[in-house]
């Protein structure tokens, strides 16, 4: 398959089934709330390292949050339930409750709950306060600023995480660009995220390594400067190789979002110095859910 | 299929206790089932016929048209269903009701809601004392729902109140949220005296200064703009209530008591 010159190879992503949730996060205004969800999604890049992978997913009109302030929606995704619930809890108290006028909302109703500010409340010291609103639990609980809102549980949902594809390029400097202007288009999608700096990573990884303490190591197939060295996957003019993970809340999710994110690759086309689409996968046999590029781009 | 109605033959002389006739109680029971029915009256029992004329088939939708403050327990444990009160009712109006409608087009007697677990209540007219409360010697009044007056509630409102809802539009009398847990009580209109007497934990939000000032026993926390106030007023938004139609504020007045006791609870006034 070719579009506007760029080759879609036939190969498929392979993603694996984790547990996420969506928060809100609100506060005086637009910048608090940006800084308080940024706080919150700091070092979530990848589970391999960083316990979870979070982003922002998109900021929120009054209109559209708890409160009626400007808000954050915020994605979180384990490899499993205990892990998130530690992972949303550390990150709540520490980058949430601590940022100034903020307040803190599920987002989603999942097939199970867990603790969001319900451990948080004890911050206040026997001074926390419970409201039952509508059904749902809130925790008032008092700071130097006021008062910290926060609900008390969150929604966990069976979520898909490590879509990807790779935009291979003559050059880094087109790859960047290719991957920027697919990141534009990504994030008009509900429900996904690209966790990684900017949402692209230029470090793709294979599994395994020649050293035992490793369990990955660079995707030396697709790195430009070993292409004489090792069994390489590039062709001669491709010089930069940049990856994008998606996750999501559900397969058709991520479906989507790699399916603008490729075409925004591919309007660029051949002349901007795209080349190839390609995936990242393990032969099929350690992730459930498979993205078949071809398929996505039908 | 019209709603069960129950209509009161001629105006009781002794008290009666109407939690039979709940929906959960006459669901799959024929009129005439339901007819000969025993209420207790008094010291003795008496045919429900012989009371009410009755009418309509649907146990689902039950409707009173008795304009007497001698009806008590109407509703008694209820789950689920509708129960309309053409006219006054009388005690323990909802009485552990645990979800469902009751809706009272009239005033009720003491203990409305006395240790209402789930489900709305509403009284279009006054109640009488310890609304939400709990029993004489029980620790906890209502633990859920929500109980909605438009006129003025008794002395001791929520008494005990554990968890839910309270909103009096007109005025709440004396020793309003007294003893009270947790929970909120909101009132449109003024409090009399004693207000959170003993209160422990909970919120009064009130949208005026009590004519009566607030205790000496409550400490003034300062002016405040609080978060949850919006989520509250939000959840006001689907009442058939005055509540409905309040401007959303979160600017209040906060003051923490009962310091004679714990001192968690808080009366909130808008500013």
């Amino acid at each position: 398959m070719i579009i506007n010159g760029v080759t879609i190879d036939a190969t498929f992503a392979e993603a694996f089934p984790m547990k996420g949730t969506r928060i809100i996060i609100t506060a005086h205004n637009a910048k608090w709330a940006m800084i308080s969800a940024q706080a919150f999604t700091g070092f979530a890049t990848s589970v391999i390292a960083c316990g979870c992978e979070a982003g922002i997913e998109r900021e929120l009109d009054p209109s559209e949050t708890p409160d009626g302030r400007h808000g954050v929606a915020v994605l979180i995704f384990a490899m499993g339930g205990k892990g998130l619930a530690k992972q949303v809890e550390t990150r709540a108290g520490q980058c949430v409750l601590t940022s100034p006028t903020s307040a803190l909302f599920s987002g989603v109703d999942g097939e199970t709950e867990m603790a969001l500010g319900q451990n948080l409340r004890f911050f206040g010291d026997g001074f926390q306060i419970s409201k039952m609103i509508d059904g749902k639990r809130y925790w008032r609980i008092p700071v130097m600023d006021g008062e910290f809102l926060t609900q008390e549980k969150t929604g966990v949902v069976s979520s898909v995480g490590g879509g990807n594809f790779l935009v291979l390029a003559e050059s880094q400097a087109q790859a960047l660009a290719a991957c920027e202007a697919a990141i534009e288009e990504m994030k008009k999608i509900p429900n996904v995220i690209m966790p990684f700096p900017g949402g692209v990573v230029r470090s793709g990884s294979k599994v395994g390594s020649k050293y035992k303490a490793l369990n990955a190591s660079t995707n030396d197939a697709f790195c430009p400067t070993l292409k004489g060295q090792t069994k390489s996957d590039l062709s001669p003019e491709v010089e930069s190789v940049m990856e994008i993970v998606i996750d999501g809340l559900t397969k058709e999710d991520i479906d989507k979002a790699m399916r603008v994110g490729i075409q925004a690759v591919c309007d660029l086309g051949a002349e901007n110095g795209i080349r190839r689409i390609s995936a990242g996968n393990y032969g099929g046999k350690l992730g459930p859910f498979h993205f078949h590029l071809q398929e996505i781009m039908a | 299929m019209s709603a069960l109605t129950f209509t009161l033959k001629t105006a009781p002389a002794q008290r009666i206790d109407c939690s039979p006739l709940t929906p959960d109680a006459l669901a799959e029971k024929s009129l005439a089932d339901i007819a000969a029915i025993e209420l207790q009256t008094g010291n003795t029992t008496t045919r429900v016929d012989s009371l009410f004329d009755v009418s309509g088939e649907d146990t689902n939708e039950i409707a009173f048209v008795a304009n007497s403050d001698k009806l008590d327990f109407i509703g008694h444990s209820m789950t689920q269903g509708r129960i309309r009160v053409i006219g006054n009712a009388g005690a323990y109006v909802g009485i552990f009701m645990d979800g469902g409608e009751i809706e009272i087009n009239g005033n009720t007697g003491i203990y409305t809601a006395c240790e209402m677990k789930s489900g709305q209540i509403k009284v279009n007219g006054n109640t009488g004392d310890f609304v939400g409360g709990a029993r004489p010697g029980r620790k906890n009044g209502m633990t859920g729902g929500t109980v909605i007056i438009t006129g003025n509630s008794g002395d001791r409102t929520g008494d005990h109140m554990r968890r839910g809802m309270i909103l009096i539009e007109g005025n709440a009398g004396d020793y309003c949220a007294a003893r009270m847990v947790s929970g909120t009580i909101a009132v449109l209109g003024d409090t009399g005296a004693h207000l959170g007497y003993a209160m422990k934990r909970g919120t009064v939000l009130l949208t005026q200064t009590p004519s009566r000032g607030i205790s000496a026993n409550f400490n003034d926390c300062g002016s405040h703009t609080l978060a949850f106030l919006p989520l509250l007023f939000a959840s006001f938004a689907k009442l058939d209530s005055k509540f409905a139609q309040v401007e959303s504020f979160s600017r209040v007045q906060r003051y923490a008591g009962d310091l004679a006791g714990i001192g968690m609870g808080e009366i909130l006034v808008k500013i």
